[in-house]
C-alpha cells in the first residue's frame, strides 16, 4: 500500500508534501505531483500537510471510482512511458536525484483546466 | 550494564542491528532461545520509523491489537525485548559487518570504533538511518551556528534566531525561543505554513517574524554566523543579523551501504532466503530492509521474519539446538508479566 495524490493537486502543486517526505518519493510532474508506490513507506507525513487535502492512502480509494483512477495513475506515471521521455521513470530512488519531470500522465494532461 | 567507556570489544551470540519493531521482537526471541544479544540502534531511542514518523498514529494491523498507538506498541516491544537482559546500545551507528571464515564469526563495527563479535547478525535496519534534513546552505556552518536541535533554549538569550521550515517543529521552536532571544524569524519557502493555525497566531502576536515564499540566499560570518541574506518570491534580498540558524525541515532516511558490506541486493533491499539469511553466512535480514519473492513490508510480517531468522540463527550458533523453539508458555525462566522495561546504556 502507498499514499496517492488525487486531482486536487492538478495545477496547484503546493509541494509541502515534497518537503516532508522522508524517503523523497514524491516526484514533480508538469501539472501534478505523483507518489512512487514502490518507494513510499506508508508513513502518512504527506497526507496531513497537504493544504489541498489531495493525498489519501490507496486503501481508502476502494469505494471511490475517481480515487481508484488516481491510484492507477500514480503507478502509471512511473511504469509507463511519458511523452518526451524515452524510458519509463521506474523507481529512481529519490525525486531530488531525478529532478523535475516535464511531463504528466494521459489522465492528468487531459484534465480540464479550471 | 554501563560499560560504554570500555566497550571497545564486546562478545555475544547474536547482534541485532536496528531497534524498530522487527529488531525489538528479534531481540526478545533470541533471549527466549537462550542467546546473549547485543541490540544496536543509531537513534537514541527504540522504535525506528514508528517513533520517528508516526508515534501518535493508531496502528490496526498488528495481531492481537485492534488498535494500538505507535508509541504504546514500541513501549511494549521494548519491554518484551528487555525480558532477557540484552545489551542495548542506542545512539550508536553500525558502520561495517565483516565475516571471518576461519573462526566462523562476524564482527560488527560501530562508528565509535567499538567491535561486537558474534556468531550471527540480524540486520533490521528498516528504511535506514533517520536524521534531520540538512539545510542546503548549512554545509560548513555546522558547529558555527547552524543546528537541527535546540536542546537548551536558554543558551540563546539575546541572540538573533533564524528558523527554517514551515511545520509544527519550526513554530514550536519559535515559540520557545521568542521570550528568550532578541529576535526570531521563521523562513519558509512555500506559500503557506503547515503548522497549526493556533501556533501561527500566537507566534505572530508574540512578535515572531513569519516569512513565506522566502529562502536563505547566503550565510555570512567568521568563526560564528553573523547574518543571513533572505530572498523573497519577488527576488528582493535583505540581510538580517543571525546568531543561529535552526533547520526544522523534517527527517530523511539513509540506507546503510549494504552492497559495500558484500551483501547481495535486489531493488535496493537485502536479498534473503526462506530462513532470512543473506548471501553471507550468519548474516540475516528482516523487516523493511529485506526482500524475497512475495515480500510484503509490514510490521505483521516483520515479526514472523524475526522469529524465522532467530530460530535459524540459533541452530547456526549452536548446532545442538533444535530449529523449533518450543512454546513460550513453557518457559519458566521467562519474564514475569510485570517485567520492567530495560534502559539503554
Amino acid at each position: 500500500m502507498a499514499y496517492v495524490i488525487g486531482k486536487e493537486c492538478i495545477d496547484t502543486q503546493d509541494h509541502s508534501c515534497v518537503d516532508v517526505c522522508p524517503v523523497d518519493c514524491i516526484y514533480e510532474g508538469d501539472r501534478k505531483n505523483y507518489i512512487n508506490p514502490n518507494e513510499c513507506i506508508d508513513c502518512g507525513a504527506c497526507e496531513i500537510v497537504c493544504p489541498e487535502v489531495a493525498i489519501f492512502p490507496a486503501r481508502k480509494a476502494r469505494s471511490d471510482v475517481e480515487r481508484q483512477q488516481f491510484v492507477a495513475d500514480n503507478a502509471a506515471f512511473f511504469e509507463l512511458p511519458l511523452p518526451g521521455l524515452a524510458e519509463p521513470l521506474g523507481d529512481p530512488a529519490g525525486a531530488k536525484l531525478r529532478g523535475h519531470v516535464s511531463a504528466d500522465t494521459e489522465l492528468v494532461r487531459a484534465w480540464p483546466q479550471e | 550494564m554501563s560499560d560504554r567507556a570500555l566497550a571497545h570489544r564486546i562478545a555475544c551470540d547474536l547482534t541485532v542491528v536496528g531497534a524498530g519493531p522487527a529488531g525489538l521482537f528479534a531481540t526478545y526471541y533470541a533471549g527466549f532461545r537462550g542467546l546473549s544479544v547485543t541490540l544496536i540502534d543509531a537513534q537514541p531511542e527504540a522504535g525506528g520509523q514508528v517513533s520517528a514518523l508516526y508515534p501518535a498514529k493508531t496502528i490496526h494491523d498488528v495481531a492481537g491489537f485492534p488498535g494500538v498507538s505507535g508509541s504504546d506498541l514500541i513501549a511494549g516491544l521494548l519491554d518484551q525485548a528487555s525480558s532477557y537482559d540484552p545489551r542495548i546500545l542506542f545512539g550508536r551507528n553500525a558502520v561495517d559487518v565483516v565475516r571471518d571464515d576461519v573462526v566462523s564469526g562476524l564482527t560488527v563495527t560501530l562508528a565509535d570504533g567499538t567491535a561486537i563479535d558474534s556468531r550471527a547478525v540480524i540486520l533490521a535496519t528498516g528504511v535506514g538511518g533517520i536524521r534531520p534534513r540538512t539545510l542546503p546552505l548549512g554545509h560548513g556552518w555546522h558547529g558555527r551556528g547552524v543546528t537541527y536541535l535546540v536542546p537548551d533554549p536558554a543558551a540563546h538569550e539575546d541572540e538573533d534566531v533564524v528558523i527554517v521550515g514551515g511545520g509544527d517543529s519550526a513554530l514550536d521552536w519559535a515559540l520557545q525561543l521568542q521570550p528568550i532571544a532578541r529576535s526570531v524569524t521563521v523562513v519558509h519557502r512555500r506559500r503557506a505554513f503547515r503548522a497549526h493555525a493556533a501556533s501561527l497566531t500566537r507566534a505572530a502576536s508574540q512578535g515572531v517574524e513569519l516569512l513565506t515564499e522566502s529562502e536563505i540566499q547566503a550565510i555570512h560570518g567568521d568563526s560564528r554566523i553573523r547574518s543571513v541574506v533572505l530572498r523573497d518570491a519577488q527576488g528582493a534580498e535583505r540581510e538580517i543579523p543571525a546568531d543561529i540558524v535552526v533547520g526544522a525541515l523534517g527527517v530523511v532516511t539513509a540506507p546503510a551501504p549494504f552492497a559495500a558490506w558484500g551483501l547481495e541486493m535486489r531493488d535496493r533491499k537485502v536479498l534473503v532466503d526462506s530462513a532470512m539469511q543473506t548471501n553471507v553466512t550468519g548474516v540475516y535480514a528482516i523487516g523493511d530492509v529485506s526482500t524475497y519473492l512475495g515480500k510484503i513490508a509490514l510490521m505483521a510480517t516483520g515479526f514472523g521474519e524475526a522469529a524465522t531468522a532467530v530460530n535459524n540463527a540459533a541452530v547456526l550458533i549452536d548446532p545442538d539446538l533444535s530449529l523449533f523453539p518450543g512454546h513460550s508458555t513453557d518457559d519458566d525462566a521467562g519474564a514475569p508479566l510485570d517485567a520492567t522495561p530495560g534502559q539503554p546504556e
